[in-house]
């Protein structure tokens, strides 16, 4: 495939004393989906972050689309419209309807027109099948409604890469389904994402690569039928086991 | 719509359900029947003497004390001197203009309480945030057409009016801008916001009006000469921002970290962040206690009668020493209670309004009181 949009050289981060992240380095190539994975504390989230500036590192460099991540806040501003991002949380903006949850920073940011921006707005709710709740409050949406409008607010800028942050796990089963499918259908339709997940199927049968963190090192990257086949680690073959997504003989 | 057939029929017939369930409650103890008849007893002494004494005995028209009913109230006085209380010295001729400037808060407070239509958002924070520079110019003059009239002259609910209004509308912005540089993360930004709010609201207001009317003229250069109003104005703006600061920064609290990283991640920059994400919920959540701070820097601006501007308190309270109408206190007080109790009522329907409108869940069928 072709060359790598995002790489990360070499990032550490401390809390404290406490090592976030050491030494980590890792590409994504445009078009591939990586899936982050490992324990709770072992650095998968505080690294995706990092990729569009949220969290502040120590040492070594983030670079995207050939540009290192600066700390320059309009750099940073620049940066952060070709990287969007999906919350655990959702962090829809409750004051918003669904629509304009999904316009407010292509019109703000991007300086679209109002009818423009709408246009393209609607079109990207009916990708994530709520073209019919563009008007209702986050309030008024179940969870798993306001993870695929956050998607669909994500998409708006039209970013070079999705950033996922766990983006299931404050769902409920069923709204899980809604929202992996889309990620699904992202992920095939060329999308350059990188995940942070617990959702096992997901990585085994969407992402193009694995990447096993603890302890904030990077333990073990990897395609995902060797990863699940036959971790390499002890400790991925522990976690694996944990979660109960035993290695498929 | 569906509201509006929610609407229609169904306020009459909550209140029918409600008065009858009261009637159920009142007799259905003998105790509870004794209480509702003391109080109707009550009721009806304070309420026949007040009802006899302000309108069956009350002389409206008269022109003086003694031509009034004694038994009654004397509202002649107040008639009589309606236009000054009103609109102070203001020259007669040019008395449109201060008519103006009285009847447009109110104008724009209605317009507020009235069901939405297109634009209507815009022309109230445009009427609103317009409204102390097209005041001043309008009562000031000095423009063709429009000739001068001094300060000085200016006073009655027109003062009022002006104070009150141009001292909220100006420490709106300087409200926020001072809430956002307390919680900064720059240290010297917050020092200063801090410092600038704990100074102006450790002062008592009168203490801050001697200031301004006295002390600042000092400080600036000989040849400037402002009027006592703009420099009393521009300490009330000061002691309301203060105030009103930190009831923003209230608001702020409120807002989840979560709020700022998506906006952050979606490219927004800090002020594109405040005006479109943070702001409006953060005063959202906290309208009730901004129209709290409005309805008492209203009153608040009585005060101004300790540096001689003549507001509709002070301006009564010189009409009672008229030798013609002499001893009539009472009416006098009544009718500026009257006008300030209707205006910060007023403002208080127009919040309730906004609550329920801006409800986050936005539950417009069960705004109107029909259970779910």
């Amino acid at each position: 495939m072709s060359e790598a949009l995002i790489s990360v050289r070499s990032l550490c981060k401390w809390y404290g004393a406490w090592c976030a992240l050491d030494h980590v380095s890792l590409e994504v190539r445009a078009g591939s989906c990586t899936v982050l994975c490992g324990p709770s504390g072992s650095g998968k989230s505080t690294l995706l972050r990092c990729l569009n500036g949220l969290e502040e590192w120590e040492a070594g460099d983030v670079i995207i689309g050939g540009c290192p991540v600066a700390r320059r806040a309009r750099d940073l501003r620049r940066l952060r419209r070709e990287v969007g991002m999906v919350f655990q949380s959702f962090n829809l903006f409750p004051h918003l309807d669904a629509l304009a949850n999904v316009t407010i920073a292509p019109r703000v940011v991007g300086r679209q027109r109002r009818a423009d921006a709408e246009r393209a707005g609607m079109a990207l709710l009916a990708r994530v099948g709520l073209a019919d709740q563009a008007r209702k409050l986050p309030a008024d949406l179940s969870g798993g409604q306001q993870q695929r409008v956050a998607i669909a607010r994500a998409l708006a800028m039209a970013p070079r890469a999705l950033l996922f942050d766990e983006p299931t796990s404050a769902l409920d089963p069923e709204s899980i389904k809604e929202v992996l499918d889309i990620m699904v259908e992202l992920a095939e339709s060329g999308t350059t994402m990188v995940v942070v997940t617990h959702e096992m199927g997901f990585a085994r049968h969407v992402a193009h690569n694995v990447i096993f963190m603890d302890r904030g090192r990077i333990v073990e990257a990897a395609d995902p039928a060797s990863f699940f086949k036959a971790p390499a680690s002890e400790r991925a073959r522990a976690f694996l086991g944990e979660i109960g997504a035993t290695p498929v003989a | 719509m569906s509201a509006g057939t929610l609407s229609g029929p169904s306020i009459p017939r909550r209140l029918a359900r409600q008065t009858g369930s009261l009637l159920a409650v009142t007799i259905r103890h003998p105790f509870s029947l004794l209480v509702s008849l003391v109080l109707l007893y009550a009721a009806w002494i304070v309420g026949e003497g007040v009802v006899s004494w302000g309108i069956v005995h009350a002389t409206f028209l008269a022109e003086d004390r003694s031509s009034c009913d004694p038994a009654g109230a004397c509202w002649a006085f107040i008639v009589n001197r309606l236009p000054q209380f009103a609109f102070g010295f203001y020259p007669e001729q040019e008395r449109w203009r201060a008519l103006l400037v009285v009847l447009a808060p109110p104008s724009l407070m209605l317009l507020a309480v009235v069901p939405e239509f297109r634009g209507r958002r815009v022309i109230m924070v445009t009427g609103f945030g317009l409204y102390p520079f097209l005041a001043f110019m309008l009562l000031a003059g000095g423009l063709p057409g429009l000739p001068e009239v001094s300060t000085e002259k200016w006073g009655g609910l027109t003062l009022t009016m002006i104070v009150g209004m141009s001292a909220f509308v100006l420490s709106f912005p300087l409200a926020i801008v001072l809430a956002l540089a307390r919680t900064s993360g720059l240290p010297a930004l917050r020092l200063v916001a801090a410092g600038f709010i704990e100074f102006w609201r450790g002062l008592p207001l009168v203490a801050i009006l001697f200031m301004s009317v006295i002390m600042l003229p000092l400080f600036l250069p000989p040849d400037v000469e402002a009027p006592r109003l703009s420099l009393a104005l521009a300490g009330i703006t000061f002691y309301s921002a203060s105030y009103l600061a930190e009831v923003v920064r209230g608001g702020l609290q409120g807002i989840g970290r979560g709020q700022y990283e998506a906006a952050g991640a979606l490219g927004f920059g800090f002020w594109n962040m405040q005006g479109y994400v943070v702001m409006p919920q953060a005063l959202r959540s906290v309208v009730p206690a901004i129209v709290n701070t409005a309805i008492a820097l209203f009153k608040d601006t009585t005060y101004v009668m300790v540096v001689g501007l003549f507001d509709l308190l002070n301006i009564v309270v010189a009409g009672l020493s008229d030798a013609h109408w002499v001893g009539l206190a009472a009416e006098g007080y009544i009718f500026v209670g009257v006008i300030y109790w209707t205006i910060c009522f007023g403002m208080s329907r127009m919040s309730a309004r906004f609550e329920q409108r801006d409800k986050p869940n936005r539950p417009a069928e069960n705004t109107l009181g029909m259970s779910r």
